[in-house]
């Protein structure tokens, strides 16, 4: 065996060891309680590799091929498998043969970044941002089958990642994604989710706050019709003090389909002034449809300001006779209340051409989620 | 031309439930063209009842008896129909709808009405135009209209929304709902005001209050007393200050 391949060799072993104490989560784990992957795959495996492509780059950013792993320069070596990993991502990690790495250094030019996943099977990915870089990210996801993708993403001091990640409606597939992030002191994460909902689709964030100031902003439209269901989980940790994070995930759902948010957030000892503020907020359009939000809070500091609320409900039978009783129609009252409700959470995409773009999924995905 | 072709509101015997519990009890009452006419009635009588029924609201049932608007028998159209045939109802509790701003809802309420009577629809720049013009006399801002329809608004601020609306919309029966409520002395007479430049020959006018107050500043030609969901006492103007003076029950009393 090639001694410089050794190294992953290694962390893949880890890995393998790890998934296979953890198993495939089922829905009596508490955090897969809504989200029953086991079910779902009904025995289908992850041994096909997924497919990854990356538009143009930007100047300064570093890409290596994943697959020449005896070759893999240092700072794959020092990060690659280096964050948290849960069931999904150790499995990610044990049995993915293809994937990327890139490293954005501090005079890398701020143009978007396209990424596009496809195929089915397991895939990863570890982006380095250094100290004082920036990125757009906007990364769409059309995998089919079983999908298994592991992203690791490295923020350095100062540095700040705009992350969009598109998933349009896939009947039929199983999509589970695993972001780890962790952010250093003045560093900043903001990423927004939009899902159309596939047989199962988890997108999870595992995002530590490591530094002073380093800050998280997660945003998010799920617009779901059918059977789509589409599971949000996030895990914000806020590990030192003077750190923020906002969340703020809005979701229609109609037909047959299931909404999920999970959020947790926890403040470590020492973390004083932090701040935190998550809302997430679902419109079911029919009695069929299911939505489950749970957000929750561990504060192990004293001097904190955390903010949570969740809701689920109909639309508002206040708004829509005003605006009925105003001339304007009924189905056109009903539109103008879910675009208005869905629209808060786009607008916390300052790009205006990336706004438009989620804009344009949420009405592609509008006309399914409005029936009951 | 005989008396009933310039009735606009023809109200009869009307019977109204919510949640199955009788309110209106035989409510009759009507309201000629030009006209302005005032309800005054203690809390509970039935007041915001009687405007949420003739906007047409789901869930206030009318069990029996009859209204007719020009004729027209108003329980079987929708309140997006009503409006579109000049009925406007300025509420009592405006409501807020973040995500939309004013401007766009006032947009979107006037062509919808325009488009349901056959009317074409005016465009954004015209739209502006004509509400700059009615917004300035009602000191609503041009902040305002651009912030999300009435989120934020103070009390006053949401009645002077309301009352633009009706300037913009031109109604031919306006019913205002307890629009003086939570309103301070200089808030009331621009409210007042607006109202009073939109008195018309070819409109009617419902003003439901709680107080007389309201009523020395948007003078009635008539005035009638709801009490227990039905009309017992009507008269001139000179009504409401002896409601002022004696109080509902003095009234009411009387008439039970």
């Amino acid at each position: 065996m090639n001694a410089n391949v050794h190294w992953l060799d290694e962390r893949r072993a880890e890995a393998a060891n790890r998934f296979a104490a953890l198993g495939v989560p089922h829905r009596r784990i508490e955090d897969w309680k809504y989200s029953d992957l086991k079910t779902a795959l009904d025995g289908a495996n992850d041994d096909a590799a997924a497919a990854w492509s990356l538009g143009k780059l930007p100047t300064d950013v570093e890409l290596f091929d994943l697959a020449n792993a005896e070759s893999a320069p240092h700072w794959v070596k020092a990060h690659l498998g280096s964050l948290p990993q849960n069931a999904m991502a150790a499995s990610s990690l044990a049995h993915a043969r293809g994937g990327f790495a890139l490293r954005v250094s501090r005079s890398a030019n701020a143009a978007p970044l396209t990424l596009e996943f496809s195929g089915a099977g397991s895939v990863r990915a570890l982006i380095v941002l250094e100290e004082g870089a920036a990125l757009t990210l906007c990364e769409t996801q059309v995998c089919e089958g079983f999908s298994n993708l592991g992203v690791e993403i490295v923020i350095g001091a100062n540095a700040q990642l705009t992350h969009i990640r598109m998933a349009p409606r896939a009947d039929g597939a199983v999509q589970v994604e695993e972001y780890a992030v962790s952010v250093a002191r003045d560093g900043v994460y903001r990423a927004h989710f939009f899902n159309g909902g596939a047989k199962l689709s988890r997108a999870e964030l595992q995002i530590a706050l490591a530094g002073a100031n380093a800050q998280a902003h997660l945003s998010g439209v799920s617009v779901l019709g059918g059977t789509a269901h589409a599971d949000n989980t996030t895990h914000v940790t806020h590990a030192v003090a003077h750190t923020a994070s906002t969340q703020l995930f809005k979701k229609i759902a109609g037909g047959r389909s299931r909404a999920i948010y999970q959020g947790r957030i926890t403040v470590a000892q020492g973390a004083d002034k932090s701040d935190s503020r998550q809302t997430a907020k679902a419109l079911l359009m029919g009695e069929r449809a299911e939505a489950d939000l749970k957000p929750e809070l561990e504060i192990f500091a004293d001097d904190v300001k955390c903010a949570h609320g969740a809701a689920v409900g109909d639309l508002d039978a206040n708004s829509l006779f005003y605006l009925r009783a105003r001339g304007i129609p009924e189905t056109e009252a009903r539109n103008m209340l879910v675009r208005a409700f869905l629209e808060e959470a786009v607008a916390e995409i300052a790009d205006e051409t990336l706004r438009a773009t989620v804009w344009q999924a949420v009405e592609d995905a509008l006309p399914q989620a409005m029936l009951p | 031309m005989n008396r009933r072709a310039t009735l606009m509101l023809e109200i009869k015997n009307l019977h109204v439930a919510v949640d199955g519990k009788e309110i209106l009890k035989g409510l009759t009452l009507s309201i000629a063209a030009g006209q302005v006419h005032a309800i005054m009635g203690p809390n509970g009588s039935g007041k915001s009842t009687l405007s949420y029924v003739l906007a047409g609201r789901a869930g206030y049932d009318v069990t029996s008896g009859s209204i007719a608007y020009n004729g027209e028998d108003l329980n079987a159209l929708k309140p997006e129909e009503r409006a579109a045939k000049g009925i406007f109802l300025a509420m009592q509790y405006p409501v807020e709808i973040p995500g939309v701003t004013t401007l766009t809802f006032l947009k979107t309420a006037l062509n919808a009405q325009r488009r349901a009577r056959g009317e074409k629809e005016v465009d954004a720049m015209t739209v502006l135009k004509t509400v700059r013009k009615r917004a300035a006399a009602l000191k609503v801002s041009e902040e305002m209209l651009k912030r999300a329809l009435n989120v934020g608004f103070s009390g006053g601020e949401k009645k002077r929304l309301e009352i633009l609306q009706m300037s913009l919309f031109e109604p031919r029966l306006a019913i205002l709902d307890e629009t003086d409520s939570g309103l301070d002395i200089d808030a009331l007479k621009l409210v007042a005001e607006g109202v009073n430049a939109l008195r018309a020959p070819e409109r009617a006018m419902l003003v439901i209050t709680h107080y007389q107050r309201l009523l020395d500043y948007i003078v009635p030609d008539r005035i009638h007393v709801l009490a227990k969901g039905r009309i017992v006492a009507e008269g001139g103007k000179e009504l409401a200050h002896e409601l002022e003076a004696k109080g509902y029950e003095h009234i009411v009393g009387k008439a039970a």
